[in-house]
């Protein structure tokens, strides 16, 4: 069939990188290679033996290499990964059984060798913890690096590319997505992942578009095959028709011109136009991220999330560790403040470590704040770190998840008796830390005034107030269209949040994807509100500070008693596009949008 | 040979990483030592061995040490479990 004439095929994912790019699948398979179980002709034995020592060593040193890439690409911390997968290569044991089977029994070595892997990967089905078992994931990695290299077949993934393309997997995993060469990676498309997965990040370290999520897309997919990648509005276009190609190219276009248009006023302040300055700072997962969001041109680290830190390494950190960890961040975005949130795990991020972790309602269970007080030693630890660190810089502390008044009183206690340990032990610390807390439960919303008088600051994490407030979960499309910020009932909470602030004399921020999902509406109402702090992904401050710079916030203020009033999210939609088309003009052009 | 009993402090069980490091400290002297569940003891030199045990937390297990420098073998296995493998969690 003429793939000219294969019907167009629009699908939806989550939007893991801005940009729009054109260009031909590579699919990366994850088939394993089928092996013979056919006795060779003994003579053959000596020359198996050769074969497999060579496989070895070659799988030695391509791990060696993916070490050294990974720690240069994404730092050492991600690198750590395969220092499991090269001892299991250096098991003398396992070299020497696999040996003397093929000796024994006249078999070629890669069947020997598998033979021996699958025993191991069987103990590992019997085992009852979960963590442990899922640890044979690393065992398979190494059994497919392994036979593919006595098979005498480079990488099969992403090193093997030669031309320019659109990366297509099921999974993007950190070894698939080294090694390769960044000139010939246009995007990448993958069928699992969320905006903060390994594939999301590096895109957008990258600077390329990246679609995650899209169900079972890669299997529909085959190498050659004509694709748009609109990581803006996370839709793919498979077999766009030409008329699709041109809408997409102008948006390409007036995407980039805005880039650019951005980046001239990445130094500038965000101030609106009658004077009112907003901190703008960025979120991060990793130390690895300073740097995107230096770039971008934000003031601060606005929301620093722990957790990944500690997921990805299957123990917990200890103090030491943490504190290196966090100073350095510390130093590098002095003067500048970098606030960190304190373990969020639970929920959509459970760590592999916390036992018992099968909940059968995670994101009303043993969550953020609930969890730390309750595991007071992984709390103290985490705060001794952070206080530490503040003696570089300047640093920020919050809680995330709470609910009630006793989470926080509780949480101050613990940290005013870190302060008086590590004065006691003589450690220098940072004394001016400011202490804060995520809003983002609507009973948070409904004692605002109360906590207020606790803490320095609240930050109110919008995607989970939005889920929590409108009882939606985003990810179930029947119900998903509930899921709004552009929601009348959002707004009220975000405006309730924020008198309450003020009227205590303290300052409040957003920093949940409210900006990302609604863009120049959501930016809109969020000055408009009064909101004094904004944190978002790096790639979205230079938009942000745009408008910022583009309007006044007595008229945002305006427009946001209006929007107040509004009894449906479309009606608060059709206020503000009404406004930006008829007094802003310009910054529809600075938004950046599919072709819709 | 010299024999005896190490349990499991360490709250994730015995997953990869630490399976690295009780390699590295049996694979430091000469004698065989095997670790294990009764039913199934491995060689404490293999990783792909001792990986496949998957030894939770609280686990109970047999260890031996055999050979020229047996108690010296065994003794550093002894102090690396109570230790919980010089790792803070």
């Amino acid at each position: 069939m003429d793939r000219n004439f294969e019907e167009e095929i629009v699908l939806s994912g989550i939007p893991a990188a801005p940009g729009i790019t054109f260009g031909e699948a590579f699919v990366v398979y994850a088939d394993e290679m089928p092996i013979s179980s056919e006795p060779i002709d003994p003579s053959k034995v000596k020359g198996e033996i050769e074969r497999f020592e060579a496989a070895l060593n070659r799988t030695r040193e391509e791990l060696a290499d993916l070490h050294r890439a990974l720690a240069a690409e994404m730092g050492e911390e991600h690198a750590k990964i395969l220092d499991s997968h090269i001892m299991m290569l250096g098991d003398e044991l396992m070299k020497e059984e696999t040996l003397e089977t093929v000796r024994n029994e006249n078999v070629n070595a890669a069947y020997a060798f598998s033979r021996i892997i699958d025993r191991t990967l069987k103990a590992f089905d019997k085992m009852e913890d979960q963590y442990l078992r899922e640890r044979s994931e690393d065992i398979r990695d190494v059994r497919k690096r392994v036979i593919r290299n006595y098979f005498g077949q480079k990488s099969e993934g992403l090193a093997d590319i030669k031309r320019k393309a659109i990366i297509v997997a099921h999974n993007l995993t950190p070894s698939d997505t080294v090694g390769f060469k960044k000139k010939f990676v246009l995007g990448f498309v993958s069928d699992t992942g969320g905006s903060t997965s390994h594939a999301a990040i590096i895109a957008r370290s990258l600077g390329i578009p990246a679609v995650v999520g899209l169900g079972d897309f890669s299997s529909r997919v085959r190498p050659f095959d004509r694709l748009i990648v609109d990581g803006l509005s996370g839709q793919v276009i498979l077999h766009p028709k030409p008329e699709t190609e041109e809408l997409y190219r102008k948006a390409r276009d007036r995407f980039h011109e805005m880039e650019k248009e951005l980046l001239k006023i990445k130094d500038y302040p965000a101030v609106t136009l009658d004077g009112r300055t907003i901190e703008l700072s960025g979120n991060i997962e990793t130390a690895d991220e300073v740097q995107e969001v230096i770039d971008h041109g934000a003031r601060g680290i606005g929301l620093f999330r722990t957790e990944y830190f500690f997921i990805t390494r299957g123990t917990l950190p200890g103090e030491e560790e943490q504190y290196r960890y966090y100073q350095n961040v510390i130093r590098r975005m002095a003067p500048d403040p970098v606030l960190f949130r304190t373990l969020d795990v639970g929920g959509d991020k459970l760590a592999a470590w916390v036992e018992d972790n099968v909940e059968a309602n995670p994101f009303m269970g043993w969550r953020g704040i609930r969890f730390t007080l309750s595991r007071k030693d992984i709390l103290r630890t985490q705060l001794r770190a952070m206080y530490r660190a503040a003696a570089h810089g300047r640093a920020r502390i919050m809680f995330p998840m709470v609910s009630i008044v006793d989470e926080v009183r509780q949480a101050l206690a613990i940290c005013a008796e870190v302060r008086e340990d590590l004065k006691r032990e003589r450690y220098q610390f940072g004394e001016k830390v400011e202490i804060g807390i995520m809003i983002e439960t609507p009973s948070a919303v409904a004692m605002a005034d109360t906590l207020a008088r606790e803490v320095d600051f609240f930050s109110i994490g919008s995607n989970d107030l939005i889920q929590y407030a409108l009882a939606v979960d985003r990810g179930n499309s029947r119900i998903s269209y509930l899921y709004n910020p552009l929601h009348p009932a959002i707004l009220r909470l975000i405006d309730d949040t924020v008198r309450a602030a003020h009227k205590n004399n303290i300052w409040v921020g957003i920093c949940g994807e409210m900006v990302a999902d609604a863009r120049v509406r959501g930016a809109l109402l969020l000055i408009g509100l009064g909101l004094d702090e904004f944190s978002a992904n790096a790639y979205l401050i230079p938009e942000i500070k745009k408008i910022i710079r583009s309007i006044t916030y007595d008229e945002t203020r305006a427009l946001v008693k209006k929007a107040l009033k509004k009894s449906t999210a479309s009606e608060v939609a059709a206020l503000l596009n009404a406004f930006i088309e008829d007094k802003r003009p310009e910054l529809m052009e600075f938004i950046p949008r599919g072709p819709v | 040979m010299v024999t005896g009993k190490v349990t499991v402090e360490n709250r994730n069980g015995i997953h990869l990483r630490l399976s690295g490091e009780l390699v590295k400290v049996a694979s430091r002297f000469k004698s065989v030592v095997m670790i294990g569940r009764e039913s199934e003891l491995v060689n404490a030199k293999s990783m792909l061995g001792v990986a496949g045990l998957g030894a939770e937390f609280g686990a109970e297990l047999l260890l031996s040490a055999d050979g020229a420098d047996e108690k010296e073998a065994f003794d550093a296995m002894v102090d690396l479990f109570r230790n919980k493998f010089f790792v803070e969690e």
